[in-house]
């Protein structure tokens, strides 16, 4: 039980930082495209960890299928939402070079 | 195993390539066309006699997007609520709903997944989206952004519907890519890293995607039907 419990927090924690990174990245990152990478990726292999973690605390059968269905339905959007983002910031003519040379002169 | 895989899959290029282009069709594509060749795809009718008009199979379509509908709403519905008997009073007519709308969505094109290599898939999606994850952790974390991001061109030849669409999704989930847009039978493909060798991963995925959905010519799954679950 312990072993479990001490697995679960170390999973919720890294997945923890994982949403960190990704939000790090969100701020840190040039442009609409790379920060949509920080986010697809970190965030859900961050989502995975705590519902992995949660789950191994869970306290039922339903919980778990709960838990894994979250994980599930927010993985399938999230690819398909980014790539909606990438096509619409692109229509949008987005070009990546003008929000590096922003930040460039930013700095 | 991942180079090996590789290179199985460079070395089933170059033999596709030496044969003519109707040949070549007929092995990627055969399962596409409603009534395929000699693909590994085609099941004996059972009665043969009854030829099926193209209406009653796409009845027959309907009814199997049905049968797969309502169990896995059903499922759905269960796992939410948890089962009690209040919440059947909308589960039922939720459940119905979700069945008519599965019997009049009928999907483009039938498809179907290979039970062996949709393991080997998941096995190997998970290992890359964990890196992925790390990867750009890493990146975010970095002093000095490392990056150099731009887009690229993948021509692809899967078929359009659910397997293209699959590639473009999971291509967001790989180390450092990420799907923008599916132009045609292209999908314009954004690097974090131009510098990485992008093509041949794509390649790579590619071609699991193609023995996912049982199309690589010459797989052994291929033979395995799972009736074509919508």
């Amino acid at each position: 039980m312990i072993i479990f419990e001490l697995v679960a927090a170390l999973a919720i924690m890294a997945g923890a930082g994982f949403f960190i990174a990704g939000t790090v990245g969100l701020v840190r990152f040039p442009d609409t495209f790379c920060r949509l990478h920080a986010l697809t990726k970190a965030d859900g292999l961050g989502l995975a960890l705590i519902c992995l973690g949660a789950a191994l605390l869970a306290g039922s059968a339903g919980e778990i299928a709960r838990l894994v269905l979250i994980w599930l339905l927010v993985a399938l959007s999230a690819a398909t939402c980014a790539h909606l983002v990438a096509r619409h910031a692109r229509a949008d003519g987005q070009a990546h070079r003008e929000d590096t040379s922003q930040r460039e002169t930013r700095r | 195993m991942n180079a090996i895989n590789r290179n199985g899959h460079d070395h089933a290029r170059d033999d596709t390539a030496q044969l003519p282009v109707r040949a070549r069709a007929r092995n990627l594509y055969a399962y596409a066309s409603p009534n395929p060749g000699n693909g590994p795809a085609q099941t004996p009718p059972i009665l043969p006699v009854l030829a099926r008009s193209p209406r009653e199979r796409a009845l027959r379509r309907c009814l199997r997007r049905l049968l797969w509908a309502v169990p896995v709403t059903a499922g759905l519905w269960l796992v939410l609520t948890g089962g009690g008997p209040d919440s059947l009073a909308f589960g039922i007519p939720a459940i119905a709903l979700a069945g008519a709308l599965a019997f009049a969505t009928t999907p483009a094109t039938r498809w179907r997944i290979a039970p062996v290599a949709a393991f080997r898939f998941a096995g190997w999606f998970a290992l890359q989206s964990v890196l992925g994850a790390t990867d750009v952790a890493r990146r975010a974390f970095r002093l000095h952004l490392a990056l150099a991001p731009g887009f690229c061109r993948f021509p692809t030849r899967l078929p359009q519907g659910a397997p293209r669409i699959f590639f473009a999704n999971a291509i967001s989930l790989l180390p450092g890519t990420l799907s923008a847009e599916i132009e045609g039978a292209s999908v314009i493909v954004h690097s974090l890293d131009l510098r990485r060798n992008t093509h041949a991963e794509l390649a790579a995925l590619e071609w699991r995607v193609a023995a996912l959905f049982a199309l690589a010519p010459g797989t052994q799954d291929s033979v395995s039907h799972t009736g074509g679950a919508p």
